[in-house]
């Protein structure tokens, strides 16, 4: 009897154990597993920093910013300046007198693809027919409903086929070293500056690839 | 007769005639929009919208502002026309900051023509728009009526509401001479009532406490249930998974990686170079955001979320100009790593190759970010304990280099393996 009746209490505990973690294991999978607070934390001093982040609030500045820009006039080390000023003079000046510095490489090539693919090719699509998935009517789904999204105007294309005309004079498949790293740096019309984007180096492989896109 | 069945006869020719002289003229007009609304796509689009300021000005209304002949003029040389001393040319090249329109001498007068004509098309469109706005005055006039219904249905539920306190009264009062009659009868009833009430939960709470087994059953439950619940708090502090804050700007990761196909590194370049994933400036939003608005959706006005990164930038979008007033977005911060312990994302990225998903999940699919992984300890270690490392860069042929060395027996200082690099000391 007593036998019987352990075995009963055993059953019976294991029984109620499984319960209970059923029972934990629904309530805890209630929701979407996302929430609005980071939980409890412990010894939060550890995860914050002594020393201030780049991105973080800084009351020792006037402007309470902790990544302050250079004084004017400055030029940090390693940085290239670029001497031509952002007007339509200095631009075809640009055209004429600046060259890129990097050699045709393969290395350099592969670099330009994947940085124009990367940069560029969101607008001017991935052969530089100006048909970049930006540039197509596109719909998004979300907690708003359904709706349309707005199309950025289409540029005109790099390639020497389509002929097209750059707003600045001359076709597009005409555009010189200097003028193609002149737009980056200041971009132009509705497209805007990719300076803090792509350093000089950079700047020079996508244009190292544009010119492979003229060629098409 | 001979008389009638010819005026007719004359009647139906003019009849055709007309509708198809009607026919033609309308055949044309389309054509001449559709035409001009290809060369307006291909060559304007760039600097103008019709109903927008943009690089340019918006072009509605520009054929009651400008004669036709003086804008094929400005069309093929804007230069010549503004060197020529024309005031009105003059006064537009000084209000868009003296930026220079491009000359289109290879657009003949015809072309300029449609490209007007699809303007005026498109202007008629913006301006049929506000009948859009009539049929949402109609939507509040509905909302009205069913205002008025609301009123009309509460004041039927009051009337039943009296109806129903007055018929129930009745009933109490009958139901009150019922029971002065059965007096007796009821008082009798009722002390065997509460006998039974009083026995009953007694009995309930007796045989609870008599029952081991059930008490026994209980107190494990509850010990388990706050076992799971415990141990699952316990392992879960300091981790963040899940994590969702409100943003100060309601950005989308959904459209802009998601259906956009912006990568992501055209926003978080840090990733590739640095250690830190950076948050990009608000400079880095208007390459798109000096041209989209979002007005679509919000009845031509500026999207509220893309004001937000006109004002950190104290950016005004009537004269397209950056006061000096800029004030950064705060972002909250989701992933967040104690301090003691270094992560580096170009190392993962660019030397490990791994995928921005592979950590954060399907960021592309998410409206609003939160955290994908646990960023615990274990969960980098994992990891770690798996991944192949690829061996195949400069790094690893030193260090078979410097190992060869050994092996060869020859001479090996630190220095030769970076120890005179400054960061092994003055980290």
């Amino acid at each position: 009897m007593k036998e019987n009746m352990l075995a009963m209490n055993k059953k019976n505990f294991l029984g109620s154990v499984c319960a209970a973690f059923a029972l934990a294991a629904v309530v805890s999978s209630c929701g979407d597993g996302t929430k609005r607070s980071t939980g409890w934390e412990f010894s939060r001093n550890m995860y914050d920093p002594i020393a201030y982040n780049p991105d973080q609030p800084n009351n020792n500045f006037k402007n309470n910013i902790t990544a302050q820009l250079p004084p004017s006039g400055t030029t940090p080390i390693g940085f290239e300046r670029f001497e031509f000023a952002n007007s339509l003079e200095e631009y075809e000046r640009a055209g004429r007198e600046l060259t890129s510095p990097l050699a045709v490489t393969k290395e350099n090539l592969a670099k330009g693809d994947a940085l124009f693919h990367t940069y560029c090719a969101v607008c001017h699509g991935k052969d530089g027919k100006g048909d970049g998935p930006l540039t197509k009517d596109r719909s998004v789904e979300d907690s708003r409903g359904k709706r349309q999204l707005e199309n950025f105007p289409p540029p005109p294309s790099y390639a020497k086929s389509d002929a097209a005309n750059s707003s600045r004079g001359g076709l597009m498949s005409d555009l010189t070293d200097g003028k193609i790293y002149h737009t980056i740096y200041y971009g132009h019309n509705t497209m805007g500056s990719h300076a803090s984007q792509l350093s000089p180096e950079e700047r020079w492989q996508v244009v190292m690839y544009v010119h492979e896109l003229q060629k098409k | 007769m001979r008389n009638i069945s010819s005026v007719l006869g004359r009647l139906a020719k003019t009849i055709s005639v007309g509708l198809m002289l009607l026919f033609a003229v309308t055949m044309s007009h389309a054509q001449d929009v559709k035409e001009g609304q290809a060369l307006f796509k291909s060559k304007c689009t760039s600097c103008h919208s019709v109903t927008k300021k943009m690089v340019g000005p918006a072009l509605a209304g520009m054929a009651e502002r400008h004669s036709e002949e003086w804008l094929v003029k400005w069309i093929h040389n804007s230069q010549a026309l503004i060197a020529s001393g024309d005031p009105a040319a003059k006064a537009i090249f000084e209000e868009y900051n003296k930026s220079v329109m491009t000359s289109f001498t290879d657009l003949s007068d015809d072309q300029i023509k449609n490209i007007i004509a699809y303007v005026k098309d498109e202007e008629a469109k913006a301006a049929a728009g506000p009948a859009e706005g009539t049929a949402a005055d109609g939507g509040a006039a509905k909302s009205d009526d069913a205002n008025l219904l609301m009123i009309v249905g509460l004041l039927a539920i009051v009337v039943l509401a009296v109806v129903v306190i007055v018929v129930l009264n009745r009933v109490i009062r009958t139901l009150e001479k019922v029971i002065a009659n059965n007096q007796a009868a009821i008082e009798a009833a009722q002390a065997r009532n509460e006998q039974y009430k009083e026995s009953g939960k007694a009995k309930f709470a007796k045989a609870f406490l008599k029952n081991k087994k059930l008490v026994g059953f209980a107190v494990l439950m509850l010990v388990a249930l706050l076992g799971v619940a415990g141990w699952n708090t316990m392992w879960n502090v300091g981790v963040h998974t899940g994590y969702k804050p409100v943003q100060p700007i309601k950005f989308s990761h959904q459209i802009h990686a998601g259906v956009n196909q912006i990568e992501c590194q055209y926003c978080h370049g840090g990733a590739f170079k640095s250690k830190n994933a950076s948050i990009p400036s608000a400079n880095v939003c208007m390459n798109c955001h000096n041209t989209i608005t979002g007005s679509d959706h919000y009845d031509g006005e500026l999207s509220p979320e893309i004001a937000k990164i006109y004002k950190a930038l104290d950016y005004n979008p009537d004269t397209r100009t950056y006061g000096n007033n800029p004030r950064p977005i705060q972002w909250v911060r989701i992933h967040n790593l104690p301090d003691f312990a270094y992560f580096n994302h170009s190392q993962h990225v660019v030397v490990a190759g791994v995928e921005c998903q592979t950590c954060h999940g399907p960021i592309e699919t998410m409206e609003e970010v939160y955290q994908y992984s646990p960023l615990t300890m274990k969960w980098c270690v994992d990891c770690h304990r798996e991944t192949a490392v690829n061996s195949d860069n400069a790094y690893y042929d030193q260090l078979i280099e410097a190992h060869e060395k050994l092996k060869k027996g020859e001479k090996m200082t630190a220095a030769m393996i970076g120890g005179l690099e400054c960061g092994k000391c003055h980290y």
